[in-house]
């Protein structure tokens, strides 16, 4: 130990210059974990923070493109692009822009591509529950997107970057500050052509789309001790395509679908500093989303189908941070939700309401050694209340070397959809409801005779108890454990590693609770899951040149029903081979888990930066082990290996070169090797080149 | 090289053993008393009733009129002119399923589903046989029920892996069925458009009254 400890202090003289760059890394301030500001390198909880150098670096357009190339973290596509972390669908991710909750999720996930990048200072990605501090949906964990804060001067940029299927993205910022006032604007357009994975279809993969992003910050500083800010964001996309549906009348027909997505939010906030000790913010956040959905017969241009969906979120929030002692931060917040949706798919306008405190202790008793404690409580008007607590610590064992651990529970509250949701889908027939609906949909679809009956009762094709257990719809909840090491054997090297597990209850699943007479089924949600995720994730950081960083992640996982893998231990889940129509009792050893999952995900990337010669570039890969995708031999579980979608890599290039300080020219090649597996990955498009100019304007 | 004799030593000294185990075991087997020759799994592929003439406009073949009906002794199917009799142990239609008891013909007939390996059940329950009544059928109909599944957005009806349908004849005889496949040919993976409502079956029929299905 000894020997190790000096051979660092000899490296750590020898690469002065080095040190003071890692440094300055190692003082970087993060802000989700804690809710405070504290130093990355001190924060008890695994965080990853993604630069604005990064994000420019891989030439980055939407958020999508940044959290994919993430250790730990998997982009799945469910009715829009999602983040998958640690092994758990997107619906159990908080999605924050400065703090305050992106709001409108289709099915559970939050369309990524809705943010972009060009504004961000950097992106926090804290893993594992946050609930104690963040309540409903940081289950898996957060992302928090930090936008730009006005610095003092005035100065702007535009960038313009413009690759394979016509996709043009056109943004600016500006930012000023002078005295006690301070700017910031965004502005961005995004558009594309599309793409069609497989050309015999006549519906694209993705059909053409634009959309725009606004974005501005305004503070002003009241006096030395109070500053106010009003951020606000707006952002519209239009989507147009032409689409042949079956009608419900029969026959089928060509429709033009336009549809329309807006999300806005205004937040002004009052940030003062009562004393060197006690810091308060009060912060008002108003949202909304909406949707629209339009098809039309593309022969006379008359309406098949028109449907919206509009919702909004308000909360007054308050929270104090102070520093009882010096060893002691306490940060005490609470606030008031009221959220409200309407829709074609809502009966009527559906509204909820909650009230939350939470209040947390960050105690460091000794040097080295730091506490987190803290508890949230939630209490909601249509669910039972949520009682949120979390621990972590942070040991510095030796100079090079930290543990640390955090047990805590997350929570998911059912959402609009699940609560009140009245659909029938208009194409396909099958119908949703909500658990506030269902009991009585099913009897109203009854009575009107247009449930499938069974032939040898004449009684509707109703299960009891599904209907049952989809009336009494509560919250998906998690027991959570984390641990993990960080290492930085030598001023070169940096390894962490970090164990999780996550123990889900009450997970809600759809589940057909009565047939159709059409062939189709009603669902509704239910609570039945027990599911666990648990894994590995490691991830190395080599400095091979002060230019050149070499890094590589790996994330090894295990997610399973818990009720699936008690059967197996009973024996009582069995599969026919399909060759041999053999039927074979299947083990524990079969069973493949959750669907959707890899077991093995790793990257591997290569940075280049030389700041004086102006020049940049990367080399990124990003492996996605084979994972489930549906189950094929009806036994419901992925047991066979044709259940599966084959693993695959995906290369990124890009190269930059920055003249005369001002202006940067970047061109980059997305999926070097042109992988694509149509049937499986809509969201993969073939190989993608790009070219960009940024220009910088005003003041250095 | 050592290793390797020494197992080969070992191997030869473990089928010197099997060798005299099995022997004696064979003594024991003289000693008692001889059990029935095994009975055999027979297998009927594509049992399905005639269909009715296809419908022009759709281009399907119409639902059929009447059952396909099937003696599991004689393994053969019996015309359906012969239903009020007790020449039939099983008759199919769609998905539904019908012993030759209660509410479906004359005989002593009734089923039970069991979960479990073909293989492993080797005597038939006594007790706990259903018979068909008009409103309910022994072998329960129904996607998850009885002996199917059914896939609503494939629209491919999957035999249960696991289930196995216990039978009593319409002479009072017992059968273990499994049925394998639903569809023509017994696709090894079926797309849902090949002709349905054709079963492919495993069985093992007990022609002397007694619960021994071995």
């Amino acid at each position: 130990m000894t020997l190790l400890g000096s051979s660092r202090q000899t490296n750590a003289q020898g690469i002065a210059a080095d040190t003071s760059a890692r440094h300055l890394q190692l003082r970087e301030v993060v802000v989700t974990a804690t809710r405070t500001e504290k130093t990355l390198a001190d924060v008890p909880i695994p965080v990853t923070v993604v630069s604005r150098q990064q994000i420019r670096t891989i030439g980055a357009v939407r958020l999508n493109d940044v959290l994919g190339e993430q250790t730990g973290l998997s982009i799945v596509a469910d009715h829009g692009r999602g983040v998958q972390m640690q092994g758990l669908n997107p619906e159990y991710t908080l999605i924050l822009v400065d703090g305050e909750p992106l709001i409108g999720r289709t099915a559970g996930t939050l369309e990524l591509s809705r943010v972009a990048v060009g504004n961000i200072e950097r992106v926090e990605v804290v893993k594992g529950p946050a609930s104690a501090l963040w309540g409903s949906e940081a289950l898996a964990g957060v992302v928090n997107i930090i936008t730009q804060k006005p610095q003092p001067g005035t100065r702007g940029e535009v960038r313009l970057r413009y690759g394979t299927n016509r996709t043009a993205d056109l943004g600016g910022t500006f930012n000023h500050k002078q005295g006690n006032v301070g700017l910031t604007v965004f502005g961005n357009r995004y558009s594309s052509a599309g793409y069609s994975l497989q050309p015999a279809s006549s519906a694209a993969t993705v059909p053409p789309f634009t959309s725009y992003t606004g974005q501005s910050r305004l503070t002003y500083q009241l006096d030395d001790k109070t500053t106010l800010s009003v951020s606000g964001r707006y952002f519209i996309e239009n989507q147009a395509s032409n689409v042949v549906l079956t009608t419900e009348a029969g026959p089928k027909a060509e429709m033009r679908l336009r549809t329309r997505q807006q999300d806005y939010s205004v937040t002004p906030s009052l940030t003062r500093c009562f004393s060197d000790k006690v810091l308060g913010t009060l912060r008002f956040y108003y949202a909304g989303y909406r949707t629209q959905e339009d098809y039309t017969y593309t022969v006379d241009g008359s309406t098949y189908d028109a449907s919206y969906f509009r919702q909004t979120f308000a909360r007054p929030e308050v929270q104090l941070d102070w520093h009882v002692l010096p060893q002691h931060t306490l940060t005490v917040g609470g606030g008031y939700l009221a959220e409200a949706v309407e829709a074609t798919r809502y009966e009527r306008r559906q509204q909820m309401r909650s009230g939350y405190g939470y209040v947390q202790d960050d105690w460091t008793p000794l040097p080295g050694l730091n506490l987190l404690a803290g508890a949230r409580f939630d209490g909601h008007s249509q669910y039972r209340s949520q009682l949120s607590p979390k621990l972590s610590g942070r040991y510095q064992v030796r100079p090079w070397l930290a543990v640390r651990a955090t047990v805590g529970r997350g929570f998911r509250a059912p959402d609009f959809r699940q609560l009140y949701l009245n659909f029938s889908n208009p194409a396909v027939g099958y119908s949703v409801f909500g658990t506030h609906q269902v009991q009585e949909k099913v009897v109203q679809l009854a009575a009107q005779g247009q449930l499938a009956l069974d032939p040898a009762t004449g009684q509707p094709l109703i299960d009891a108890t599904l209907l049952e257990q989809a009336s009494n719809l509560t919250a998906e909840s998690s027991q959570a454990y984390n641990a993990g090491v960080q290492a930085d054997p030598n001023d070169k090297l940096r390894l962490t590693a970090n164990f999780f597990h996550n123990n889900l209850r009450n997970l809600i699943e759809t589940a057909a609770v009565a047939q159709k007479a059409n062939g189709q089924s009603v669902y509704s949600y239910r609570n039945v899951s027990r599911a666990y995720t648990q894994g590995v994730e490691v991830e190395a950081r080599y400095l091979v040149l002060p230019t050149l960083t070499l890094s590589g992640g790996y994330q090894y996982l295990l997610a399973k029903d818990r009720n699936v893998v008690a059967q197996l231990k009973a024996g009582t889940i069995y599969r026919r081979d399909s060759e041999t129509l053999e039927t074979a009792r299947l083990t524990p050893a079969d069973y493949g888990g959750l669907y959707n999952r890899s077991r093995h995900s790793a990257n591997a990337k290569l940075f280049y930066n030389d700041a004086a010669r102006g020049w940049s570039g990367s080399v990124r890969g990003v492996y996605r082990g084979r994972y489930g995708f549906q189950d094929r031999n009806g036994n419901q579980i992925l047991d066979a290996a044709n259940e599966y979608v084959r693993g695959y890599w995906l290369w990124n290039v890009a190269a930059a070169k920055t003249l005369r300080q001002r202006y940067t020219l970047q061109a980059g090649l997305d999926n070097v090797l042109g992988y694509t597996d149509p049937a499986y990955l809509s969201t993969v498009p073939g190989r993608l080149y790009y070219a960009s100019l940024t220009v910088a304007l005003g003041q250095k | 090289m050592n290793e390797l004799f020494s197992r080969l030593t070992l191997l030869a000294a473990v089928s010197a053993t099997l060798g005299i185990s099995a022997c004696s075991n064979d003594d024991d087997d003289a000693n008692e008393v001889q059990p029935a020759a095994a009975l055999k799994t027979e297998t009927t592929t594509n049992l399905a009733p005639m269909p009715r003439a296809t419908n022009p406009t759709t281009g399907q073949p119409g639902t059929p009129k009447h059952y396909a009906f099937y003696n599991l002794a004689t393994k053969s199917e019996v015309p359906y002119t012969d239903s009020a009799t007790t020449k039939w142990d099983i008759a199919v239609r769609g998905t539904t399923i019908l012993t030759n008891g209660g509410s479906s013909g004359p005989g002593q007939g009734g089923a039970l589903v069991q979960e479990g390996l073909f293989a492993e059940i080797v005597a038939a329950p006594t007790t706990g046989y259903q018979v068909d009544s008009p409103t309910a059928k022994a072998i329960t109909t129904g996607s998850g029920k009885g002996w199917y599944n059914y896939n609503s957005t494939t629209h491919i009806v999957t035999p249960i892996a696991g289930r196995v349908l216990l039978v009593r004849t319409a002479t009072g005889k017992y059968a273990k069925l499994e049925i394998v496949s639903y569809y023509k040919d017994a696709p090894a993976t079926p797309t849902g458009t090949e002709p349905s409502g054709y079963y492919t079956f495993r069985y093992v029929y007990q022609p002397n009254g007694s619960v021994n299905l071995k």
